[in-house]
């Protein structure tokens, strides 16, 4: 058994998702030490810097900027490295580009991890990139985490949540499949207080019919679009989700977290997208199985066989 | 002649009232400091001394947090965000709640007056002192609140250790299996088990895709355990404070950040047929206080072990209410 050591940390690149994840890991005091690593080692520095000198506020976390070595020894190792989605690109156009990128670096990371290290996957798109990340790394696919669709399930929440004036805590639905256009919303698993929303919504004489749901799925859809197109990257939503999942894993809490992992899915193999599946000490292992209707199943499928379409050209 | 500091709150801040410096009283108090919730937190005792030392004791733990705590009194319940009641004999080993109906019924006839009289129009009364309900449903009536301004802590706790057993059960984490106790905060709660979900899906249903026996005889246990931990702790330790203490701070949280969460509450009202009884249902939380949105659908048993529930509130209410 491996003695306690203080937890560690390595995120692997210091663009706008990776330092925003490190300062929300700082201010949680979800881990001891922090190293930030990335090809512009200018920019690691200086954002690990900038980073320190939240100290007042980071509960004496130790951050800096090092070298793939340096995630020896890491609990958790997040990869955000990629180039970023583009206003108007979508995810799949990025594939090839952060694809070569991971098979670069990947295998460096994974040359120095512990055996015990967990991956954490950001980089988009997602599900294809944690894909490659247990292929790169030879990991065992449970310790290859992809963010998937936790997000996007966060978001629904908080869709829901605005509409229908509850707070997102209190609503559980969420959103399965790609991250991406084909991820499927799985509505006839969303409660409130136990009540299916459709349920929730009659009773309280709430207007929330199939025309308010579909948009609301679809506003979630969008966000992230949305925000590029306002701001030009999305940050602190994807932060924040990954902090959840650090916590999971460091905390070995057994929270159910649709993410994304490499298995097999409605009668496709070899494939990552997101269900809900335990999330532990040892990564992803136990999915979840749900209880689907006919149109989510089939969703569930045409996801599956469009990630396998895409990896499949890839690694050809 | 030491200086006092000067610890008054300054206006718009968040300021809580806890009355009653006893074990509940002051566990809430240390809670609600780690959590920054508060800006400034009073406690009240009638216990001078006590409260005093207390809230030195406090001070020092608020060093880590710049949150100020000092002793008050009812005057203090003006401007405050929410009055906490803890005061109230505790229950003692092998007593059971009702037996200590009218001796915390009577310190409330005290107490709630000069409370309500002091507090804000928008200051909302949390009641954790047990029986619960019984003593929810007399804040109310003593206070002359609206039924929304009143919020009994009920069976929020329950409902955390039901989802405590059930995860341990299952295996998940307990944040992740969705169940909650309704009705009272006492021997006839009941777990709404026809509501209970893990991803949504009823607890049968997941058993039946996890490929695992669905052990009716166990999710008994869990809920006969959830039932009796009150007193398991109390036979152990002589008191509970911790549970309740947090599930208190998780109350607050909705009201100062008017977050509209749902959470099993006591609130006044009708249930199953019953008038005029609280009991603790799924209710919305946020600055105004607790609402009860939706009419739980349980089911025909479950409806049936409600109504006698909310009977034997009704019966212990009307054993100490004061002839009209």
């Amino acid at each position: 058994m491996a003695t306690q050591q203080p937890v560690k940390v390595a995120i692997i690149g210091a663009g706008y998702v990776g330092a925003t994840t490190v300062y929300a890991l700082l201010l949680s005091r979800a881990a001891a030490e922090i190293v930030l690593v990335d090809i512009d080692e200018d920019r690691a520095r200086g954002e690990a810097m900038d980073l320190a000198h939240a100290a007042p506020f980071s509960h004496q976390t130790r951050v800096w900027s090092g070298q793939y070595e340096d995630c020896a020894g890491a609990t958790v190792i997040i990869l955000t490295a990629g180039a970023n989605q583009k206003p108007g690109q979508t995810r799949t156009q990025l594939a090839e580009t952060n694809y070569n990128i991971f098979r670069e670096i990947v295998p460096r990371v994974a040359r120095h991890a512990s055996s015990e290290a967990v991956l954490v996957v950001s980089a988009n798109p997602v599900d294809v990139l944690t894909h490659a990340a247990v292929t790169f790394s030879g990991f065992p696919p449970h310790r290859v985490v992809g963010s998937g669709t936790s997000l996007d399930s966060a978001r629904f929440a908080s869709e829901l949540g605005r509409r229908l004036q509850i707070d997102a805590a209190s609503i559980h639905a969420i959103i399965i499949g790609e991250h991406g256009d084909a991820e499927i919303p799985v509505w006839s698993l969303a409660t409130v207080s136990g009540m299916h929303i459709r349920d929730y919504c009659r009773q309280a004489d709430l207007d929330f019919g199939d025309e308010a749901m579909e948009r609301c799925f679809e506003e979630t859809k969008q966000a992230a679009g949305r925000i590029i197109g306002l701001k030009g990257a999305t940050g602190y939503g994807i932060a924040a989700e990954l902090l959840r999942i650090v916590q999971a894993i460091v905390r070995n809490e057994n929270t159910l977290l649709p993410v994304s992992c490499v298995g097999s899915y409605a009668g496709v193999d070899d494939v990552a997208l997101s269900v809900p599946r335990k999330v532990n000490r040892d990564g992803c292992r136990d999915a979840v199985p749900l209880l689907l209707n006919e149109e989510e199943q089939k969703g569930l499928g045409e996801s599956a066989q469009k990630l396998k379409g895409i990896i499949d050209s890839l690694q050809s | 002649m030491s200086q006092t500091l000067k610890l008054e709150a300054a206006a718009g801040s968040t300021k809580m009232v806890i009355v009653g410096a006893g074990s509940v009283g002051t566990t809430t108090a240390y809670a609600l400091l780690l959590s920054g919730l508060a800006a400034d937190i009073v406690l009240i005792d009638i216990n001078q001394a006590r409260v005093e030392g207390e809230v030195a004791d406090l001070g020092h733990a608020a060093h880590f947090t710049h949150t100020r705590v000092r002793s008050g009194t009812y005057a203090d319940c003006a401007g405050a965000t929410a009055v906490i009641i803890t005061a109230g004999a505790n229950q003692k080993p092998g007593q059971t709640r009702p037996q200590l109906v009218a001796a915390n019924h009577a310190l409330f006839a005290s107490i709630i007056p000069p409370i309500a009289a002091a507090s804000s129009p928008d200051t909302i009364l949390v009641v954790a002192t047990n029986p619960a309900d019984v003593l929810t449903h007399a804040a109310v009536r003593l206070s002359g609140f609206p039924p929304y301004r009143v919020i009994g802590t009920g069976t929020a706790l329950d409902t955390t250790r039901l989802r405590r057993e059930l995860g341990a059960h299952f295996g998940i984490s307990p944040r992740s299996v969705h169940a909650f106790v309704v009705g009272e905060h006492g021997d006839s709660q009941l777990p709404a088990w026809s509501l209970a979900n893990i991803c949504g899906m009823r607890l049968p249903e997941y058993c039946r895709q996890a490929g695992r026996a669905h052990d009716e005889a166990e999710m008994e246990a869990c809920a006969k355990r959830t039932r009796d931990a009150a007193y398991t702790i109390i036979e152990r330790k002589g008191k509970t404070n911790y549970g309740i203490a947090s599930v208190i701070v998780a109350i607050l949280e909705p009201i100062v950040k008017n977050a509209d969460a749902i959470m099993t509450v006591s609130q006044v009202g009708t249930y199953a047929g019953v008038e005029d009884v609280a009991l603790s249902m799924p209710c919305k939380i946020n600055r105004r206080g607790a609402f009860q949105e939706v009419p739980l659908p349980l089911d025909e048993r479950e409806t049936e072990l409600l109504r006698r529930s909310a009977e034997s509130i009704r019966a212990m209410i009307m054993s100490v209410a004061a002839p009209e």
